[in-house]
């Protein structure tokens, strides 16, 4: 059986002349949280858009609980709650007459469904203040609480933390993660804010003008970018023999003639430095270095960070 | 659907201007009443009043446009808010969401007829220009029952144009147009336009008249059947594109 609770094959967007979306593959596994991470205009929304259905497939194909979703929106969409660009709704009604309409639409069986819901996000229950009243954060949250009112097993939410203040940032990452945790929710989340995703994502999908950079999980993009000593020396081959001989270090790298980074950070860098130039290689350097997923996404894009 | 149908009745909440609209239901009662007491007619009959309180410009130009701009605000809304996303994903079907609008305005067609017939009564008894006659009051509720709901009908191209639309100006224009079509083309062909297709079935024995030939509300009925077929069909094409 596919263990993939969303995947794309080749999804590809074209816009007259425009490619907005380049044969993206993704996977996403259940009860995983998948941070895709790209500029604004990347193709971020557009991907999410072609998952839902709501933008057409130029090429490729989205499978869904393994799957392909068109045809089948009927059967599956119950099974998905989303937030796509800013979530709309009735102007004329409360956050609360809002929700009811969708738990109505949704046929949603919970009889405290729109109550948990608005709770969760840190919204009142049967407020009176009108939609057109509330706040970017408070439209934000109420967006959130409509994907989770049907108590979905996929949430497909496009940059939901846009507009929430730093303690709304905060709220809403540890609620993703206790639905991902406690309850096996699986989440695909957009964003521009590296260190947003950094924070939450288990696996990740860095996309740069419509192509899929790179995917991979957290951990394996953190032992890319781990924590290293780096050494400037005036003789590579000696200074290698020296870490090797003197002090057991094996997990090094020589980055160019004059450059060498040891990822084994407790390495005592004085008693190093000391004995290297007791022993005529003089250091012009030494310093502790860590990539960040900003500095990785620079590199890999070959542009400027973005957030 | 009934569901949607529903909901749609919840979304209509503090939507004044939706409710003050219906207050056009007043304006041809309150014209007759004026007409025939400037003429200083009394002991009309009670038909006669109806005509033009009820069956004259209420059919061709007052409910139709009402109902056209009725259909523009309540799908316009939804565009403007960016509703449509979050509708699709629920999922409402691309007909259920056409539908739920569409019985949306033949309530409120049906609504505002009998609102016209209520105040048609009054301001014709009450007046005391028309005697009260119960069987002519049965039949005035009749036809504006009749009339609400062939009206409804007669106007789906307004209301495709308003799912078909993004913006307002548009269902608005097209309203407006329809509406003068409907009475131009009656000259030509009754059976051209629905709105006149409406009139012969409301009103056989005084529209056909101007056709010289007996009123044929079968041809009537497929006229407002094939509009509304048509309307439907364009409305489903052009929601399933948008997204």
């Amino acid at each position: 059986m596919n263990e993939y609770v969303i995947e794309t094959k080749q999804l590809t967007k074209v816009y007259s002349e425009q490619t907005a979306v380049n044969a993206v593959s993704l996977h996403i596994k259940k009860g995983q949280i998948f941070g895709l991470i790209g500029r604004n205009g990347a193709g971020k929304t557009t991907i999410m858009k072609m998952i839902l259905g709501l933008t057409p497939v130029t090429s490729g194909q989205v499978n869904i609980f393994g799957s392909n979703i068109i045809g089948q929106e009927k059967k599956v969409f119950p099974r998905i709650g989303a937030i796509i660009e800013t979530p709309g709704f009735y102007p004329n009604l409360t956050g609360t007459e809002n929700l009811e309409i969708f738990a109505l639409l949704r046929g949603t069986a919970a009889p405290h469904a729109v109550e948990d819901a608005l709770k969760i996000v840190g919204l009142p229950y049967k407020d009176k203040k009108l939609f057109c009243k509330y706040s970017l954060g408070m439209k934000q949250r109420l967006g959130i609480a409509n994907a989770v009112l049907h108590d979905p097993e996929i949430l497909i939410l496009d940059e939901p933390t846009n507009g929430l203040d730093p303690i709304g940032i905060a709220e809403v990452r540890d609620l993703l993660k206790k639905l991902s945790a406690q309850r096996g929710k699986t989440i695909l989340i957009s964003s521009h804010i590296l260190s947003e995703i950094s924070l939450l994502a288990d696996d990740i999908g860095i996309i740069d003008h419509g192509i899929l950079l790179e995917e991979s999980s957290m951990s394996e993009l953190k032992k890319k970018n781990r924590r290293y000593i780096q050494l400037q020396v005036s003789d590579i081959p000696k200074a290698s023999l020296i870490l090797e001989r003197q002090f057991s270090i094996r997990d090094y790298c020589v980055k160019d003639d004059h450059t060498l980074q040891l990822f084994d950070t407790s390495a005592d860098i004085g008693q190093i430095n000391k004995t290297l130039i007791s022993q005529d290689v003089t250091v012009s350097s030494s310093q502790l270095c860590n990539d960040t997923l900003e500095e990785y996404f620079k590199k890999i894009t070959g542009g400027e960070g973005i957030a | 659907m009934l569901k949607l149908i529903h909901t749609e009745f919840l979304k209509l909440r503090r939507r004044k201007f939706i409710f003050i609209m219906m207050l056009a239901a007043l304006v041809m009662p309150f014209f007759a009443l004026l007409y025939f007491r400037y003429f200083g007619h009394e002991g009309i009959e009670p038909m006669q009043f109806y005509r033009i309180s009820a069956f004259g410009y209420t059919l061709w130009i007052v409910l139709p446009f009402i109902l056209g701009i009725l259909s523009t605000v309540i799908m316009y809304d939804e565009n403007r808010n960016d509703m449509l996303k979050q509708l699709w994903i629920v999922p409402v079907s691309k007909m259920g969401y056409f539908f739920s609008k569409f019985f949306i305005v033949l309530i409120y067609s049906v609504c505002f007829m009998l609102i016209t017939a209520v105040f048609s009564v009054a301001f014709s008894v009450l007046s005391g220009y028309v005697s009260f006659d119960f069987n002519s009051v049965l039949l005035l509720f009749g036809r504006s029952l009749q009339t609400g709901v062939l009206v409804a009908f007669a106007v789906l191209p307004v209301v495709a144009a308003a799912a078909m639309s993004k913006g307002y100006i548009l269902p608005v224009f097209a309203a407006l147009i329809y509406n003068f079509l409907g009475f131009f083309t009656a000259s030509l062909n009754m059976y051209l336009h629905p709105l006149s297709s409406t009139a012969v079935i409301i009103m056989p024995d005084t529209s056909a008249a101007s056709q010289t030939e007996p009123a044929n509300i079968p041809l009537a009925l497929l006229c407002i059947g094939v509009w509304g077929t048509a309307s439907v069909l364009t409305a489903y094409t052009a929601l399933k594109k948008r997204k």
